[in-house]
């Protein structure tokens, strides 16, 4: 199995050790990627999603050619990257018009897309491709012993109509704590376990209002289950459930620290890749749980 | 447009929209920008519920924009920062019983803004670097990707000037240069 490993703009730049975990993790669990040469911007809601439909879907349509021309489907750890880029393919594919005015755009450079190469996420494709049988027998160490908090992420879940996996139901998503559980945590439900994180246009317009999300939603955790670690799937997410959480410390507005990974980052750290590349960047301090997790060797 | 020469501002263009616009009613331009079934909305009040936006108090959240774009609201919305608050989430999607799409809504009305030139500096930021770099988030700092072990440029349009070239391209028959939002060579 391959698919085209398709970045972004914030994990290549601002994380790129959650970019360094999948490209560790995947041949590592037989699936072979491609870096889908010329790749970019996905293209992320505050661009040309706010100014032109068709736009959005003629740059989105650029990537996912680049996959359909290998004939590869696209895989992301980036759910905006993933709601963008399903969003625009849902679109064309339902709206001929578009579909028509995007290739007359994509002619412009000799390319064109037909609507069959889609942008898949690492979580489903570690959840289906993967599985979790193989994923328990491949990790060196465990989970065992912790708490996760899950993070799914807006983009992982809505609108279900728009991507290639869906959860049973997406207000009560399950599919981020079965992977957290056969990786050997408890990842046990939180009342506030779908609230937006106010990561994005949110912390963009209005930092006070964001910083109000994130602070309901770091507390329900705390106080709820008393999480040992946060995992998400998104990599805006991370940032913000990481670098607003020590704002807030530091504004004291909270007393507590719960470090934050990616899914794959902790996938990696499992398997025994090096934290320091796989998880080396992070504002609030993740080595204690890393130590924790080093100890729980699997026999 | 004519290759190679830069993109300026079509005020004939827009002068013409305009008075084919003048006396249409707001819902019908939204409509046009890509909300199509802004009129099916029965104001039931569940993408509110759920909005993220209404929760911290911003002023026009989905119900209340379509409420009022529906009734030929626009001069008092334009200086408004709730659209651009959205986060593009999708909750009101997927819970609306009428198949509104209440967020094609916030980002027609961003795209109507846009027309009028009320759009915020970070955007601008975001599309410049978009048409520079090829991606919208650019930070100059190599040194995180060098840590880790990474090549400095990752394979995108950031190493590739044939990809980046192609994707200027692109741009270039979008709105983004109709509207001349930024400078485009
Ligand atoms: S959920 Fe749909 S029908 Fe109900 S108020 Fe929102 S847009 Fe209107
Ligand atoms: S997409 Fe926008 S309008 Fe809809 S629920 Fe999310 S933040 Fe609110």
């Amino acid at each position: 199995m391959k698919y085209g490993l398709f970045l972004g703009c914030n994990i290549p730049f601002n994380r790129p050790d959650v970019e360094v975990s999948m490209r560790e993790i995947f041949p590592a669990l037989g699936i072979e990627l491609d870096d889908l040469r010329g790749q970019s911007c996905c293209p992320t809601w505050g661009t040309l999603p706010s100014i032109d439909v068709v736009g959005w879907c003629a740059v989105a349509a650029r990537n996912l050619a680049l996959g359909e021309e290998r004939g590869i489907d696209l895989m992301t750890a980036c759910n905006s990257c993933y709601g963008s880029l399903n969003e625009a393919r849902h679109k064309m594919l339902t709206n001929p018009e578009i579909m028509e005015k995007v290739n007359e755009i994509l002619a412009k450079i000799g390319k064109k897309y037909e609507g069959r190469a889609k942008c898949r996420h690492v979580a489903w494709v570690l959840y289906k491709d993967v599985g979790l049988e193989k994923l328990r027998e491949s990790i060196k160490f465990s989970l065992e012993g912790l708490t996760v908090a899950v993070q799914p992420g807006c983009h992982f879940l809505w609108p279900s109509k728009v991507y290639p996996d869906k959860e049973e139901d997406p207000f009560n998503p399950k599919v981020l704590r079965e992977i957290c559980e056969a990786l050997g945590a408890d990842a046990p439900y939180y009342s506030r376990l779908i609230d937006c994180c106010g990561m994005g246009a949110l912390r963009s317009t209005d930092p006070e209002k964001s910083f109000k999300l994130v602070k309901d939603k770091l507390e329900c955790i705390k106080e709820e289950i008393d999480a040992d670690l946060i995992v998400t799937t998104c990599s805006s997410c991370l940032i913000q459930l990481d670098d607003a959480q020590e704002q807030l410390r530091k504004k004291g507005e909270i007393n507590f620290s719960i470090p934050v990974f990616h899914l794959v980052q902790i996938v990696a750290i499992c398997m025994g890749f090096d934290p320091s590349r796989v998880a080396g960047i992070c504002v609030t301090p993740r080595d204690e749980v890393i130590k924790k997790i080093l100890e729980n060797e699997v026999r | 447009m004519i290759e190679g020469v830069p993109s300026v501002l079509n005020l004939t263009e827009i002068a013409e929209r305009e008075k084919e616009e003048f006396g249409k009613r707001v819902y019908e331009v939204i409509k046009e920008l890509g909300a199509e079934r802004i009129t099916f909305c029965m104001q039931c009040g569940a993408c509110a519920s759920i909005c993220p936006l209404a929760r911290v108090g911003f002023e026009w959240f989905n119900k209340k924009l379509i409420k009022a774009l529906l009734l030929g609201l626009k001069e008092e919305l334009l200086d408004d920062p709730t659209p651009w608050a959205c986060v593009a989430c999708n909750r009101c999607t997927e819970v609306c019983p009428r198949d509104v799409s209440p967020f094609e809504v916030m980002f027609a009305m961003r795209r109507l803004m846009v027309e009028e030139f009320a759009i915020p500096t970070l955007a601008i930021e975001a599309l410049r670097s978009l048409y520079e770099h090829g991606h919208a988030v650019y930070m100059t700092g190599r040194e995180a990707r060098k840590k880790v072990g990474l090549p400095e440029k990752p394979p995108s349009t950031d190493s590739d000037e044939k990809a980046l070239e192609d994707l200027r391209k692109i741009l270039k028959e979008t709105k983004l240069a109709s509207l001349g939002l930024i400078p485009m060579e």
